[in-house]
């Protein structure tokens, strides 16, 4: 059987991180997701390039970009231009969904709205990302993902103990965002199939953000409180924390749920003396004493593998995991075995090869989804949307290119060098440079 | 009135904790008919997890339990019973999809496999929400809201330099695995409805949180880099500008710029949103400039946002079209203005809590809108109306609750 989304053609103008996130989920469950990009626009300097060289094509080369985009179809529209806005109308007629995420207003100026495109499409599913919503005093800010960690309410939760709030150092919040844009989108369109009529989705991303903290906000309508930051420690359960391996910068997570698993620690841990002091008798006791605890437990751990341990306390019973960097999941075998990442080959112009990409977090029996096409290079499929979907004959889409309407190569490419890895390593934003990745990962 | 929406689906969620019982919320807020299934005996471990209603542990008043269930009809049914398992059959008959977490194996082991469930629904979606998967070495571990930041690479990227890595303080991946499941199942269904065709979805905790962070995989996979978590120079940035990070305000914390805005560059239009022109300075001109003299600014900058209220800075620079952030607390939420004008909390009354009100509206599907029809059930509230559909006599069904089936 094909994909869940087979048939279904989605139109991608957006950027950023959130909604691609969603919509290369779309393409891996079988939807066309067109990409609508532009080749008049700055392509940017920076970027993670295959082993550090930005090489001929470098807006075809980053690693980020190819992760959000690929398995979609890639168009390119200059919409300053009335020829490609009509163009961008003609694709909305063969399509089902369109999902963007530009400043409120900004599509309704390019004649792109919503009553724009349902004029073409009735029953088209139109929705609009912004971080606010449409409506409410906050409606004209700005939202990109990042921010929405603080505003959310989330970042009061994240810190060291008896430290202010301090930024989780990944930006999780544009994923929420996007796999409930998936789930939106999909009742939408489940509406769509029973009733024939589209609809148009304010989707704001503050609200996303606050519903995934309930039940701290039901808190302050019950008690009165807000939350605060306690580091790695948990409510009630100790221990509940990282304690250090052998290594540089190596760490083991280890807790315990209940007594049964606190004895298997023990157990693991060669039955210690001081394990048996009546100050670690119970698990409100082991709460109350956890300061004495995490040293005890951290002498234990510092000169063992953190893998190793970690496997070694599982197979006891105790709840403990190895705190992996990138090569460590990457290489982990648990998620080799569950085929988490896919293997991708690239078109031969871009020089990339073949590299990985995580998957899904999920596998559906019946309707696979995989990873359909690596991310497009610019304008890659110009010819098959303008010309086999909507027919446009050659001749008019050579004078497209001649225009500048499309195109295949960025206006201003910028220039883009390598990043300076060891300077880097260096500053601390890394820890090491692997010189055996490729072999590694079988690349 | 027809059904449309995810109004035509009935889903019956017999998962505990928070990832579960959250996918299964989000159908019901846009319309599905949830059916609950809790154990006779305690029910959810949910209800016994905090915050609780003025601090009160009762099974009825933990406030986990309360937003992750509303809009559900609550049963109870002991699978250990073959009178429950026959009962739970039929329940699966007239159900367009199951969401449960029980470890791995344990419906198998009652003859409740996922083959015996498409024999008897093949339209039928399962979604299966497991810690590390139904397969590969970790199948049978442990899993819980820590391991799972361990595992994920969240940690490692987070915290500072010289100290241990730091989990994000909220269990933010247990939902992260409720938003993903509500999809995937959704995507189920979607195909289902169209083909006839239930399926079976297995689905990772860990490989949710992983899901979140792709940078760092890439970095190693694209050019053999391993991203730790901050700078040597301390400060909660990528950049070591401790205003780039979160920093004090006057009544809180908060994030005065992400990248400068849509003024990125321009250290002029900087000071004129903070009225200091005295503090412009050429040095910090551009980006390329600020980088030469990170201290040096924050050493300007940091008294003078500490000075200034969030709110006031956030309405100020967002008005004005910068990115700035606020860290809201609970409080702040509650009673925020944007959130207010959308209607986003409900009145609702609850039974044993009384009148409260319930935080809302995820996104807005104006022709099949997200609404409260009903706040998150007592223990076993709809067995007589959920049995009695069922063909069970209100006699029935209280022999069945004696007999320990229900």
């Amino acid at each position: 059987m094909s994909g869940a989304l087979e048939g279904i053609r989605v139109i991608d103008s957006t950027t950023m991180v959130a909604m691609p996130t969603a919509l290369h989920i779309m393409a891996d469950m079988g939807a066309e997701v067109i990409k609508v990009d532009s080749h008049t626009l700055f392509r940017g300097e920076g970027g993670v390039f295959p082993e550090n060289d930005p090489g001929e094509r470098h807006w075809d080369r980053d690693g980020s970009f190819n992760t959000l985009q690929r398995g979609k179809v890639g168009v390119t529209l200059n919409l300053k231009e009335d020829d490609a806005v009509n163009a961008f109308k003609d694709i909305v007629r063969v399509s089902d969904v369109i999902i963007e995420n530009n400043r409120s207003g900004t599509m309704d100026r390019l004649g792109l709205g919503y009553d724009a495109l349902r004029a073409v499409k009735p029953d088209l599913i139109y929705l609009s990302n912004t971080g606010f919503g449409y409506t409410g005093p906050w409606r004209s800010y700005a939202g990109i993902g990042r921010m929405f960690e603080l505003t959310c309410g989330l970042s009061q939760f994240a810190g060291y103990e008896g430290e202010g709030p301090r930024r989780v150092g990944i930006s999780f919040f544009d994923q929420h965002v996007g796999w409930m844009a998936v789930f939106a989108v999909l009742a939408a369109l489940h509406h769509r199939d029973t009733t024939g009529e589209g609809q148009w989705v304010d989707f704001a991303m503050y609200q996303i953000g606050v519903s995934t903290l309930g039940d701290a906000v039901m808190d302050y309508i019950s008690n009165g409180r807000s939350g605060s930051s306690m580091g790695n420690r948990h409510k009630y359960l100790s221990p509940h924390g990282v304690y250090q391996c052998k290594g540089d910068d190596r760490w083991i997570a280890i807790t315990t749920e209940n007594d049964d698993q606190w004895e298997a620690l023990v157990d693991q841990m060669g039955s210690p003396g001081w394990a048996q002091e009546e100050k670690f008798a119970d698990p409100i006791l082991r709460w109350h004493n956890q300061d004495e605890l995490d040293q005890l437990i951290g002498d234990w751990t510092k000169d063992k593998d953190q893998a190793d341990l970690a496997y070694q306390l599982q197979k006891a019973g105790v709840p403990a995991m190895a705190v992996m960097d990138g090569r460590d999941f990457a290489l982990d075998p648990h998620i080799k075995e569950r085929e988490f990442f896919e293997r991708v080959t690239h078109q031969p112009e871009t020089d990339i090869g073949t590299r990985l990409y995580f998957g899904r977090p999920w596998k559906m029996s019946k309707t696979p989804a995989y990873i359909r096409r690596p991310a497009p290079m610019l304008g890659e499929h110009n010819e098959y949307v303008f010309g086999d979907l909507l027919g446009i004959d050659q001749g008019e889409i050579a004078k497209m290119y001649e225009t500048n309407v499309i195109g295949k190569d960025p206006i201003n490419p910028g220039s883009a060098k390598p990043t300076n890895l060891t300077r880097q390593i260096e500053q601390g934003v890394g820890s090491t440079i692997d010189p055996d990745y490729r072999q590694k990962l079988g690349i | 009135m027809t059904k449309t929406g995810l109004g035509q689906f009935k889903i019956l969620d017999i998962s505990t904790g928070i990832s579960g019982p959250f996918a299964a919320r989000m159908f019901g807020d846009y319309g599905s008919e949830v059916i609950k299934i809790e154990s006779p005996q305690l029910g959810d471990p949910a209800r016994r997890l905090g915050p609780f209603h003025h601090d009160d542990p009762h099974p009825e008043k933990s406030l986990t339990y309360f937003y992750l269930n509303s809009n559900k009809k609550g049963i109870t049914l002991n699978l250990e019973t073959a009178e429950g398992r026959q009962i739970f059959k039929d329940l699966i008959k007239s159900s367009d999809g199951l969401i449960e977490s029980f470890g791995p194996g344990y419906l198998d082991s009652l003859g409740l496999s996922y083959g015996e469930i498409e024999q008897i629904n093949p339209k039928i979606v399962v979604t299966k929400i497991s810690p590390f998967g139904e397969n590969g070495p970790y199948r049978d571990f442990q899993g819980n809201d820590l391991l799972y930041q361990a595992m994920s690479g969240i940690m490692y990227s987070s915290g500072a330099y010289h100290r241990e890595p730091l989990k994000h303080g909220h269990p933010q991946t247990l939902w992260m695995a409720g938003i993903i499941a509500a999809y995937a199942a959704s995507a189920g269904l979607f195909t289902a409805q169209r083909s006839g065709q239930g399926q079976y979805i297995d689905l990772s905790t860990a490989e949710s949180a992983a899901a979140h962070h792709y940078t760092s995989p890439v970095r190693y996979i694209y050019n053999g880099f391993i991203e730790r978590r901050a700078p040597k120079n301390e400060s909660g940035s990528t950049k070591g500008v401790k205003f780039e990070g979160i920093v004090p305000a006057k009544d809180g914390y908060m994030g005065p710029t992400f990248q400068w805005g849509r003024q990125r560059g321009n250290y002029k239009d900087y000071v004129t949103l903070l009225d200091r022109p005295e503090i412009d300075d050429p040095r910090f001109a551009s980006e390329a400039d600020r980088q030469q003299h990170l201290e040096e600014l924050d050493t300007i900058l940091m008294p003078i946002l500490e000075e200034m209220p969030k709110f006031e800075y956030f309405n100020k620079a967002m008005g004005d079209g910068w990115v700035a952030a606020i860290v809201q607390t609970s409080e702040d939420l509650v009673n925020c203005p944007q959130l207010d004008e959308r209607a986003y909390f409900t009145e609702v009354e609850h039974p044993v809590i009384g009148s409260t009100k319930i935080p809302g509206e995820v996104f807005r599907l104006p022709k099949a809108p997200w609404s409260v029809r009903g706040v998150a059930p007592t223990h076993g509230q709809h067995n007589h109306e959920v049995y009695g559909e069922l063909g069970y006599s209100s006699d029935e069904v209280v022999t069945l609750r004696k007999q320990g089936t229900i």
